[in-house]
């Protein structure tokens, strides 16, 4: 579990330096991965039948299968595939995920000493930041959806860790939700790109009154 | 309990026909007005079928779920004014709904019905969600109301206007709900009663729903709406709004006064008082000055509102003190001047409608004069109504008033110290000077409209109205002067009311004269020997000077021997010109004069003069309030770039703090 959980941090640090939008997505698609194996071996551990690993099959199912190809479609359609921040801004964004990740640890330590999935809930504590921050300092839509899924992956594995398994029909809802998500913004983005001939989201400033 | 029900279906079916075919217009019209008129019935028998009984125990109207509808002695007086006001503007709305013929009118009837059905509601429920569910509904359908002709120009601004403060009146109300059900299991009103609260939260309480529901019955300075949303609204939906939507706030002024609030403070009582006592003298005054018909009408409501609170607020005084018996009076007065008030508005806003309709929907009573001789019937029942708010005797306006007189006496005596006596003198002056601009207020409203020679030639074409409308009129003004004449029943019902449900006090004796209190000799009022003075000398009168040609034939007034004109009789703006001269310091009127240029060698310039009155509470006190909120969202708005990723950064922010702060607290 341990090395799954430094892979993870790994993706989730490469993730914050990918400024091309197609290579994004891969990351993104790799995070999900990890978490799908991550789900698989707490299911192994459960052991109380088949649907101990319906999570992992629906995280396979939607995170690596669905919204990465419904992305992927998305970035074939634009002509413009970079993000549009210097590399200076990831730098920034690489900084402020190490800096999570030891205010994570510090979190948990103080929040709940002694707890036996350390590792999981300050790993799912830097995705959520790390999520939120990368919201935050991409400007393009697609790389904020990416972000947006990042901060999901997060908090599914916060809840995977404290709960080991949540009720079956909660695991449903997060997924459509998620997708549902995903799916909306897409389609906004899709329409970002027409309306704007860009996915910036700093266009949108202009709509305000 | 069966009359009540039936009575709702009979709401529900008036509600329902707005799904009438267009071209069946007016049966719909028809048919939701007689809905009303029948279901206002219902409610009234059943209120007074209750109200005549001992009232020992609470009626049971019907349970749905955790709500439950009760009539008890409070609600049931309220009950009884509003299926009273039904019925009269019910009938009247039969004959006034043809002039919207085509005018969204199914929507209009429809509403005019849920209007009523609502405020039934609002007086029934027994629990506070269910309060405020039939109040929103009630205030929600009247602003629909009152933007009913929104394609007429101010409409919309002034129906959005009395939207935005009856919602902030309802989130005082709502506030005073909470806090005082804070400790209760449930907030049905029998266990809100329940409660003890302790004092700081008690006046919390009461500073809220005084707030509420003084915006609602339209006490200065919150009731800046009033004045606006009357005159939009349709004739018989203002004479509703104007004669029982406002008495619903003391309604529920007196639920939380009586049953929930505990032992009355004294500061209270002050509050109540004082606010009354500006509200009825800055009414008046403002009456005095308005020349939009229904405005002084409207401004006549703020201030009779003001006298119904300043009895509310002297019975509450006089809880404080050690004489609580005497505080019965106060409460007897607000409730009876309510019910009168209530008939008297009803009957004035009645005649308003006609007025305009007569005059092709012109307001402005400096266009009118001399209608008396069109429409003699409207004429008559006017003046009735305008001796009623005049709170002349032998009408019903002067029980009201008079009782809220008597309930000051009871001030002097009732505590040692000078405190009290200072109110009530601060009490009898300000009331005093009031009644004056009422009476001066309604002296004029009767005489610009109906006396003299018409103004414009609009008015030389009037018409009586005809039909449901005068018969409507007919019975508010009969019921004025029955009131008024045998007004001893209704005070012994208020009596009655006020010692079986809410405070427990000592009857007070009482026949067929009204005479508040036993031991006192003085202040007996007995209407019905005035009235038989009044009919003996009127005899004799009409005795001596019948067929003796004592009165001098009438003919033109001499005018330095030239022709007098309609534009030489004295306006509306110059009959009040002392009054205004008098309190401008108050009133601050803006004169304006610009000189034109010369039309003729031997006369000086003309002269263009424009007086004005500034509405003094909007200007100085909610525009800077309205200038000062806009200038804090202008700070606000420095947070709000409008960039999304701003905004998630803000979360972001915000969660980070939380953890750390969670932290923190845990180490």
């Amino acid at each position: 579990m341990e090395q799954l959980l430094i892979l993870l941090l790994a993706v989730v640090f490469l993730q914050t330096r990918i400024m091309n939008l197609k290579n994004a997505i891969v990351c993104l698609m790799a995070q999900s991965t990890i978490i799908a194996v991550a789900c698989f071996m707490v299911g192994m551990e459960s052991n109380i039948g088949w649907h101990s690993f319906l999570p992992a099959i629906l995280t396979m199912v939607f995170k690596v299968g669905v919204i990465p190809y419904a992305l992927f479609t998305l970035v074939k359609k634009l002509t413009n595939e970079q993000e549009l921040e210097s590399n200076i801004n990831a730098n920034y964004s690489t900084a402020a995920s190490a800096f999570f990740v030891v205010l994570s640890y510090m979190l948990i330590d103080k929040m709940l000493p002694g707890i036996g999935s350390r590792d999981i809930v300050a790993s799912s504590l830097v995705l959520i930041m790390t999520g939120l921050a990368l919201i935050v300092m991409r400007s393009r839509a697609i790389m904020q959806i990416v972000g947006l899924v990042t901060v999901e992956n997060g908090i599914y594995l916060f809840g995977m860790a404290i709960t080991e398994g949540l009720p079956i029909i909660i695991e449903l809802g997060i997924f459509l939700d998620v997708l549902i998500a995903v799916v909306v913004l897409v389609i906004l983005t899709k329409r970002l790109s027409l309306s704007f001939m860009t996915t910036d989201t700093n266009v949108l400033q202009k709509l305000k009154g | 309990m069966n009359l009540m029900i039936t009575g709702f279906f009979c709401y529900i079916l008036g509600m329902l026909t707005v799904f009438v075919p267009k071209r069946r217009e007016m049966w719909a019209h028809y048919l939701a007005q007689g809905a009303t008129i029948l279901g206002s019935l219902c409610v009234f028998m059943s209120a007074v079928v209750y109200l005549l009984t001992d009232m020992s125990s609470p009626q049971l109207i019907c349970v749905v779920g955790n709500f439950s509808l009760e009539m008890d002695g409070w609600n049931a007086v309220f009950l009884a004014i509003t299926g009273l006001g039904g019925i009269i503007t019910g009938v009247y709305g039969l004959g006034y709904g043809i002039f919207y013929q085509g005018n969204r009118l199914r929507i209009l009837s429809s509403l005019f019905t849920t209007f009523v059905f609502s405020m039934v509601l609002v007086a029934l429920a027994q629990d506070a969600l269910g309060f405020l569910l039939a109040w929103e509904i009630m205030a929600v359908v009247s602003f629909l109301l009152v933007n009913h002709e929104a394609e007429k120009k101010g409409v919309w601004q002034i129906a959005y206007q009395y939207l935005v403060m009856t919602h902030l009146g309802t989130a005082a109300i709502m506030i005073a709900f909470f806090v005082v059900g804070s400790g209760a299991q449930d907030l049905q009103f029998s266990s809100l009663a329940m409660e003890t609260l302790d004092v700081g939260t008690r006046n919390i309480a009461f500073l809220a729903a005084f707030i509420g529901f003084a915006l609602k019955a339209g006490l200065v300075p919150l009731h800046v709406w009033l004045p606006n949303a009357h005159p939009a609204a349709p004739s018989h939906v203002s004479a509703l709004m104007s004669g029982v939507m406002l008495n619903m706030a003391l309604y529920g002024f007196g639920r939380f006064i009586f049953n929930f609030l505990g032992p009355v403070e004294f500061w209270w009582g002050l509050l109540v008082f004082s606010v009354a006592l500006i509200s009825a003298f800055a009414g008046a005054l403002y009456a005095q000055m308005a020349t939009d018909m229904k405005r002084i009408l409207a401004y006549s409501s703020v201030e009779n509102m003001g006298i119904v609170f300043v009895g509310m607020g002297t019975g509450m005084l006089l809880l404080t003190t050690n004489h609580q018996e005497l505080a019965m009076l106060g409460f007897v007065a607000a409730i009876v001047h309510a019910f009168n008030h209530s008939i008297m508005k009803t009957l004035l806003f009645m005649s308003a409608g006609s007025i305009m309709h007569g005059m092709s929907g012109e307001k402005n009573i400096e266009k009118m004069g001399g209608l008396g001789k069109f429409m003699p019937k409207t004429a008559l029942f006017t003046l009735i109504g305008a001796m009623g708010l005049a709170a002349l005797p032998l009408t019903s306006g002067f029980v009201g008033e008079w009782l809220t007189f008597k309930s000051l006496l009871h001030l002097v005596n009732a505590q040692a110290g000078t405190g009290f006596r200072l109110l009530a003198a601060f009490g009898f002056v300000s009331l005093g000077l009031t009644a004056a601009f009422a009476l001066g207020a309604f002296v004029r409203f009767y005489g610009i409209i109906f006396l003299g020679r018409p103004r414009t030639n609009i008015g030389e074409k009037a018409q009586e109205t005809s039909g449901s409308m005068l018969i409507a009129m007919g019975i508010s003004s009969f019921l004025v002067v029955a009131m008024g004449v045998f007004c001893a029943p209704i005070v012994e019902l208020a009596i009655k009311v006020i010692n079986k449900t809410l405070v427990k006090l000592p009857a007070l004796t009482n026949n067929l004269i009204i005479m508040p209190q036993a031991n006192t000799d003085a202040g007996v009022y007995a209407p019905l020997a005035l009235a038989a003075l009044f009919i003996v000398l009127a005899v004799i009168l009409y005795g001596l000077t019948y067929k003796k040609n004592l009165l001098v034939k009438s003919d033109v007034t001499w005018n330095c021997g030239t022709v007098s004109t309609n534009r030489q009789q004295y306006s509306a703006t110059g009959f009040s010109k002392p009054v205004r001269r008098a309190f401008g310091a108050i009133l601050k009127p803006i004169r304006q004069k610009s000189y034109l240029q010369k039309s003729h060698d031997y006369f000086g310039r003309e002269v263009l003069y424009k007086l004005s009155l500034p509405d003094r509470f909007t200007d100085n006190l909610y525009q800077p309030m309205q200038h000062w909120l806009v200038k804090a969202a202008a700070f606000l708005r420095q947070i709000q770039t409008g960039s999304v990723r701003l905004y998630v950064g803000y979360v972001m922010v915000a969660m980070i703090l939380v953890l750390i702060w969670g932290a923190m607290y845990r180490g």
